[in-house]
């Protein structure tokens, strides 16, 4: 199962109280602690919403490989970063590689426990029409494609298409990703039929739950009176 | 190379928060223009975003490492500029979402998958008038990308520049190796992405050369290549 697969499945079935507790809540958290850290200067606060971070990833039950993958791609880039503007003093260099894994990390602990209907329900009412459905039926067509990518990539390497001229691989690559398009084409017209039927009049209409607020988002304002305090202790400190 | 995989962090406020703002006036732009569109395009763009999505998963073995496609170009004619940008956007903020990118960055990937696209729409109209649908295809790409790739190389310099400026570092020498690693990498994506838009265009003129908008019908030679 591919990582964004493992994502949707813990958001979908973890039983935590990060995982009870309402979408809109965790999102107004995440998008704080994200600001924080892209905002600040100031060390100490960085790193305290860096613990801060690791506290709600750890929290939620994550399995350790996703944590790994979450994490290690924003230090990846970061210390590539980092190693080009190499030079000077420690601390820009530091700040540089605690604030995408601080935000990386809070942005999967929000995908890791929300499901994504309630995640794109309170994006959705800030969105075009257009761009909310689209949105919902990306993210729907989304695992079905990547499974038949998978299938069509290890057909494609049964099959030799892995060997030769880089030109003949990536020609063959887009024969077969002509091939989803197809599916695409074909699958759109059955959902907009199976839309119709469901009543469709020109709005997918979300969940309404993702602002029941409730006991378990006590846990997000404990972790937000935390995050303020640091903000309000740290934030002007070098 | 049509898509900054920089998390959030990285960039300065003021080269990200521009584009953000600009990518939210050309998104509303584009949802004025296509208000009134049917509801069956609207599923037919979320299979083509999600197609652009999986795609960027797809590794395409290069010797020791791995290329991943966006698609851009293809997606761009396909569903035309104004869908493909709104395409581009759903794109990005999902992969924002799974640590691809950044929620910050959501507006400058946005910009860049949809200048790609949009170019590339527009160039496929003129260049399908004289060329068969995978050659016109792939020409397209190559518009759309060698522009995309450009402006991606000049926001990662702009960024690299800020940062060692920052720092009070010697710029010259750093930025000369940076772009000296990144033109041939972006050379390469602009080539890769060109050929696999060529071997979609082929596949599509010769299976259903009616998704391929205002194409020629394909010639007999094309179908037997």
């Amino acid at each position: 199962m591919s990582v964004i697969g493992r994502i949707d499945l813990l958001a979908n079935a973890g039983i935590t109280p990060w995982h009870r507790a309402s979408a809109i809540t965790k999102l107004v958290l995440a998008l704080g602690i994200v600001g924080a850290a892209v905002a600040t200067r100031s060390l100490p606060l960085l790193v305290a919403l860096q613990l801060v971070a690791w506290a709600l990833v750890l929290s939620c039950r994550m399995p350790w490989r996703v944590v790994v993958a979450g994490a290690s791609y924003p230090l990846f880039v970061a210390t590539l970063f980092m190693a080009a503007t190499w030079g000077g003093a420690w601390r820009p260099q530091l700040a540089l590689l605690l604030r995408p894994v601080t935000a990386a990390l809070v942005v999967l602990w929000l995908v890791g426990t929300t499901p994504s209907p309630d995640l794109f329900a309170p994006i959705s009412r800030v969105l075009p029409r257009h761009l909310a459905d689209g949105l919902f039926l990306t993210y729907r067509a989304l695992f079905e494609l990547l499974g038949r990518i998978e299938r069509m990539a290890r057909a494609l390497r049964m099959r030799g298409a892995g060997a030769g001229p880089p030109a003949r691989r990536f020609t063959t690559a887009g024969e077969g990703l002509a091939t989803l398009v197809l599916h695409g084409f074909e699958r759109s017209q059955r959902l907009y039929a199976v839309m119709l039927l469901r009543g469709y009049s020109g709005r997918i209409c979300g969940c309404r739950h993702w602002a029941e607020v409730g006991r378990d988002d006590l846990w997000v304002g404990a972790a937000a009176a935390v995050v303020a305090a640091a903000i309000v202790g740290l934030g002007g400190r070098a | 190379m049509s898509h900054l995989h920089i998390p959030d962090g990285v960039l300065p406020l003021w080269l990200w928060g521009p584009g953000w703002g600009l990518a939210l006036i050309a998104m509303l732009a584009l949802w004025r223009v296509q208000r009134d569109r049917p509801g069956q395009r609207v599923a037919y763009e979320g299979a083509l975003g999600a197609l652009m999505l999986a795609a960027m998963a797809l590794e395409v073995p290069l010797g020791p490492v791995e290329y991943h496609l966006t698609l851009a170009g293809p997606i761009g004619v396909l569903l035309g500029p104004a869908g493909a940008f709104q395409a581009a956007f759903i794109a990005s903020a999902l992969l924002a979402f799974i640590g691809h990118g950044g929620l910050t960055l959501i507006g400058l990937n946005t910009l860049l998958l949809g200048t790609a696209a949009a170019l590339a729409s527009f160039a496929y109209r003129l260049l399908a008038r004289r060329w068969p649908g995978a050659r016109a295809l792939a020409g397209a790409t190559l518009v759309g990308h060698t522009v995309s790739g450009t402006a991606w190389l000049l926001l990662v310099l702009a960024a690299a520049r800020f940062r060692v400026h920052d720092l009070g570092l010697e710029t010259g020498a750093r930025l000369g190796v940076l772009a000296g690693l990144a033109v041939p990498l972006d050379a390469f994506a602009v080539a890769a992405e060109t050929v696999v838009a060529f071997g979609m265009g082929q596949f599509l003129a010769r299976v259903r050369p009616d998704l391929m908008p205002g194409a020629a019908v394909p010639e007999p030679r094309e179908l037997e290549a």
